[in-house]
């Protein structure tokens, strides 16, 4: 009977096929592999990030180091870690990164982050350079890198000078693909910090130290800016607070695809606004929405 | 109401005369037709005014009935004044639910009147036979011709046209019976352009085509037993709603069933009827003859539904019982896809229906004992078991976090009637109890658009049953010349759902206002009154008025939305030799108990007069029926109480119909 009735009447229009729906946007990557490979006399330094690429943005990074003679992986080395972009007038600058990588004697390998400010282009380059120790030996090594454009807007990134002074950096961690619906956000909030002292030798960390920045709350309230949505918003939001492992952790309610706005505005420790202006509320249909001015636009 | 009592009385009658002649006649044929022990009102599906009507306008004949309009095509029954989520509506049984989230395709829109033989209407609990309900049951019978000794074609077609909005329709419907074999098939078309108002001006988007045809085909396995294979098709293409931001592009419905029906001569089973039956719908709306709407939207509705009824009648001396079980599937699901200014842009998606599956399984039981030559009890009951699941149950938890991805819910229903002939008064009291269950709207329902009261409305998992108590009663008299009946009933419903505004979110629609979520209400009320009497004041002068009035109020004595002011109609009708000629008035008040929480302005009253004249005659030997009519004579404007967004009627329109049966 049902047969009989799908063989007559078929559909005039197919149903959306919900799950490509969801990923047109996105390629959703989860395995690591490697994005550079270092020899150094008889080491090898071999760092992993997602889809073995670096991108612009918050990288995650998995590093492994091995006795290439012995074929030996080496565990708990000090591992420095040190990205400097050149821009195009010469200038040299770093962005927010962990500058000692962690063992994790679980799964083996060094850990740590970074987040690119730039991508490569013609006029400006990313040089990684790294420090570890074996034996009571320091070796360090410097590699040139290729940073590719974050093409997913769902890993968008922003930096700004905060009402402080400080410079700071703002990089969505997840959802790499969002779900309609509730999404557990996911976010790295850094702090630049001003070198006091005058530099040494050329690379001196010192003048390029990042950190986590600590105990600031984000607010956050999404809306969708196309005009015709007319200041869309979605309910049952919650403001990003820091969690243990460093990152701030809130909850985006997305209803529907397509481009959303997070507007945030960032308060320190006092409750003192750092950046970030509220947007209006009311619905506005045919005027595109007003953006705080700290958001980061995403699209899924 | 009144249908109701009719029933009752019909049932109870028919009940006495088979309790007279227990003996069954012996001869199938005649008993196929005969053992219905649940007796129904034999209505013809057409109008005191009109012969040739479409389902809408013959079910608004009704007193209980009044129709949400949003154009001229496919209104929304209310049934005793509730919405039609309150009651279940059917198809000789089978559930069938609409595709489209704003309601343009209520059940009633894909059938046609020349597949339909009568129209069931039962009020309150009564109605729970076939699922449960808080305001009653619509049951479209479809026609059905009985085996005959010899072969006999018959068949009628009928044609017409309406002026005011050009509508022009052909009708045919042919049955073929022999002593084994039945088939019986109809074919409809209508299409019709927009309608003028009282104003002569021209309601923009008020124009419908529409499609219909279907196919019984019944085949005597032995001398009491048949098996029946029907199907209908329905099409309906190009539908304007100018009281909705959008059109129709296309619907189309597929309504299939494969039936057994077996009699048995002597025992306690009477009668055993099975069907399993499978439909399907599809919806498209279609914005892009608005150009004045900001946002093209599209928006895709699907509904299938598979399901079994299964029934017996019992019956003893005195007392005759119906136990059927129900059961049945339905996959709703409703997309919308936004797309924005710059095409090139990301298109914006989402659920309305998110996948919304409704499972429901009931048995239920009907009994009428005959108490004394005078008086007998109905009573019956059902207990139904609704299951709900929502697939993509993220689209939920956007306004309800947590809320479960499936629901089972316990359906109980009650009802009792005890009902007394004295002489020429008839009386009758009756109570019942009963549940329902949200509506996919109502239960899972996002975002989905009113633009009656610009809101956009979230369903809620979590709601509870909607609970219904009802009282009921009714007297009448008759004689020769003169009836009276008046009818009234009173609901109290707890866990009224209504949608109710949300501090949360914000609209998606570009026409919305706010967002409301569905919420049940401690408890509303709704009366309900109707009063008909007839006379005769000569064999061929006939008189008939009708006057109705409700009133339904909320937990906090605010005015409930869509209750029907008190309204009146009042007809003549006159026959000399072969020439019918009726006349009739009605109107409604003004609409005082109005209610601006759900966006309803005071109506203001309004009064129609239509007329009409028929001339029977045989032309090449069949027999042939002319009419000529005029509907609002006086061209007035208006619009009632329940026409969204306060959209103006039609204005005088002169029908002309022909109708030549074969």
């Amino acid at each position: 009977m049902t047969a009989l009735g799908v063989a007559v009447m078929s559909c005039t229009i197919d149903k959306t096929d919900f799950e490509a729906e969801l990923n047109t946007e996105i390629i959703e990557y989860v395995e690591f592999s490697e994005a550079v490979s270092i020899n150094s006399d008889d080491y090898q330094i071999s760092i992993e990030a997602l889809n073995g690429t670096f991108y612009k943005g918050y990288n995650e990074i998995r590093l492994q180091l091995r006795n290439i003679q012995s074929n030996q992986d080496i565990e708990n080395s000090e591992i420095s870690f040190l990205p400097i972009i050149t821009t195009y007038n010469g200038e040299v600058a770093s962005c927010p990164h962990s500058y000692n990588l962690e063992y994790n004697d679980i799964e083996d390998y060094y850990s740590g982050y970074v987040v690119f400010t730039e991508n490569s282009s013609d006029t400006e380059s990313w040089m990684l350079y790294i420090s570890f120790t074996v034996e009571g030996q320091i070796f360090t090594v410097t590699r040139d890198i290729i940073v590719e454009e974050q093409t997913n807007k769902n890993l968008n990134m922003t930096s700004f000078t905060g009402n402080d002074g400080e410079q700071y950096y703002i990089a969505l961690v997840a959802p790499q693909s969002p779900e309609i619906g509730e999404n557990e956000l996911v976010a790295g909030i850094y702090k630049y910090q001003q070198p006091e002292g005058e530099a040494g030798d050329f690379p001196d960390p010192s003048q390029f130290t990042f950190y986590e920045a600590e105990n600031y709350t984000l607010l956050l309230d999404p809306r969708m800016p196309e005009p015709s949505m007319g200041n869309h918003s979605s309910p049952n939001n919650q403001d990003l607070i820091q969690y243990e492992d460093g990152l701030y952790y809130g909850v985006v309610n997305y209803t529907m695809t397509g481009n959303w706005t997070l507007n945030f505005i960032m308060l320190n420790a006092d409750g003192e606004t750092i950046k970030g202006t509220e947007v209006p509320t009311d619905f506005t249909p045919g005027v595109e929405g007003v953006k705080s001015e700290l958001h980061i636009d995403i699209l899924f | 109401m009144k249908t109701k009592i009719t029933l009752i009385i019909a049932c109870f009658l028919a009940m006495r005369l088979s309790a007279q002649n227990p003996n069954i006649e012996q001869d199938s044929i005649v008993a196929l037709e005969t053992v219905e022990l649940t007796a129904i009102i034999k209505k013809k599906i057409e109008t005191d005014m009109k012969m040739t009507v479409s389902v809408d306008e013959f079910l608004a004949s009704s007193d209980n009935i009044s129709f949400i309009k949003r154009g001229a095509y496919a209104w929304e029954p209310l049934l005793n004044n509730m919405s039609s989520e309150r009651s279940t509506i059917t198809i000789d049984g089978m559930h069938i639910f609409g595709a489209c989230t704003d309601k343009m395709d209520p059940i009633t829109s894909y059938v046609e009147s020349n597949n339909l033989s009568e129209i069931d209407i039962k009020s309150g609990q009564e109605g729970s036979m076939h699922g449960a309900t808080v305001a009653g049951s619509i049951d479209l019978k479809r026609k059905s011709t009985a085996f005959s000794d010899y072969s006999m074609w018959k068949g009628a077609y009928q044609s017409g046209f309406e002026f005011n909005n050009k509508q022009f329709f052909n009708l045919g419907n042919v049955s073929f019976s022999n002593d084994k074999w039945v088939a019986d098939a109809s074919i409809a078309y209508r299409k019709a352009d927009d309608y003028n108002d009282g104003n002569n001006e021209e309601v923009e988007h008020s124009q419908f085509t529409k499609f219909n045809t279907s196919l019984g085909l019944a085949y005597k396995t032995s001398e009491l037993a048949s098996v029946k294979v029907e199907a209908i098709y329905d099409e309906a293409k190009d539908v304007g709603y100018p009281a909705l931001p959008m059109d129709l592009w296309l619907s189309r419905a597929l309504i299939t069933s494969v039936s057994y029906k077996q009699l048995f001569d002597e025992g306690l089973l009477r009668a055993f009827d099975a069907k399993i039956y499978f439909n399907a719908i599809e919806h498209y709306m279609d914005d892009t003859t608005r150009p004045e709407n900001l946002v093209h939207m599209d928006m895709p509705g699907w509904s299938t539904t598979y399901g079994l009824i299964a029934k017996g009648n019992f019956k003893t001396n005195r007392l005759s019982s119906e136990i059927q079980l129900n059961a049945y599937n339905n996959l709703s699901i409703a997309e919308m896809r936004m797309y924005p200014q710059d095409r090139s842009e990301r298109t914006m998606f989402a659920y309305s229906w998110p996948w919304v599956t409704t499972r429901y399984a009931g048995l239920s039981m009907n009994n009428s004992w005959d108490i004394s030559e005078k008086s007998s009890v109905n009573f019956g009951g059902t207990l139904g078991i609704n299951y709900n699941h929502s697939k993509y149950v993220d689209f939920n938890w956007i306004f309800h976090p947590g809320a479960p991805q499936e629901k089972t819910r316990l359906l109980p229903s009650l009802n009792a009637n005890y009902l007394l002939n004295l002489n020429s008064f008839n009386f009758s009291v009756g109570a019942g109890y009963g549940h329902r269950a949200p509506s996919v709207s109502e239960g899972y329902g996002y975002y989905i658009y009113n633009s009656f009261d610009r809101y956009d409305y979230i369903g809620n998992p979590d709601l509870k049953n909607e609970i219904s108590y009802e009282l009921n009663a009714s007297a009448g008299f008759s004689n020769d010349k003169l009836s009276i009946q008046a009818n009234v009933n009173y609901f109290y419903i707890k866990n009224y759902i209504i949608g109710r505004i949300l501090s949360l979110g914000s609209p998606m629609n570009y026409q919305s206002v706010g967002v409301k979520g569905y919420t049940s209400l401690d408890h509303a009320t709704l009366f309900n009154f109707s009063l008909n009497s007839s006379y005769a004041i000569s064999d061929d002068f006939h008189w008939k008025g009708t006057l109705t009035y409700a009133r339904g109020k909320d937990e906090n004595d605010n005015n409930l939305p869509f209750i029907r002011p008190l309204s009146y109609q009042t007809s003549l009708h006159y026959k000399y030799k072969k020439i019918n000629i009726q006349t009739s008035v009605n109107g409604d008040f003004e609409q005082i108990h109005y209610s601006p929480e759900y966006g309803e302005d005071e109506t203001p009253s309004y009064t129609i007069w239509n007329a009409s004249i028929d001339y029977s005659l045989r032309l090449f030997d069949y027999k042939t029926v002319f009419q000529i009519g005029a509907e609002n004579i006086l061209n007035e404007y208006y619009s009632t109480y329940a026409d969204w967004g306060n959209i103006p009627r039609m204005g005088r329109n002169v029908f002309t119909s022909l109708k030549i049966n074969f």
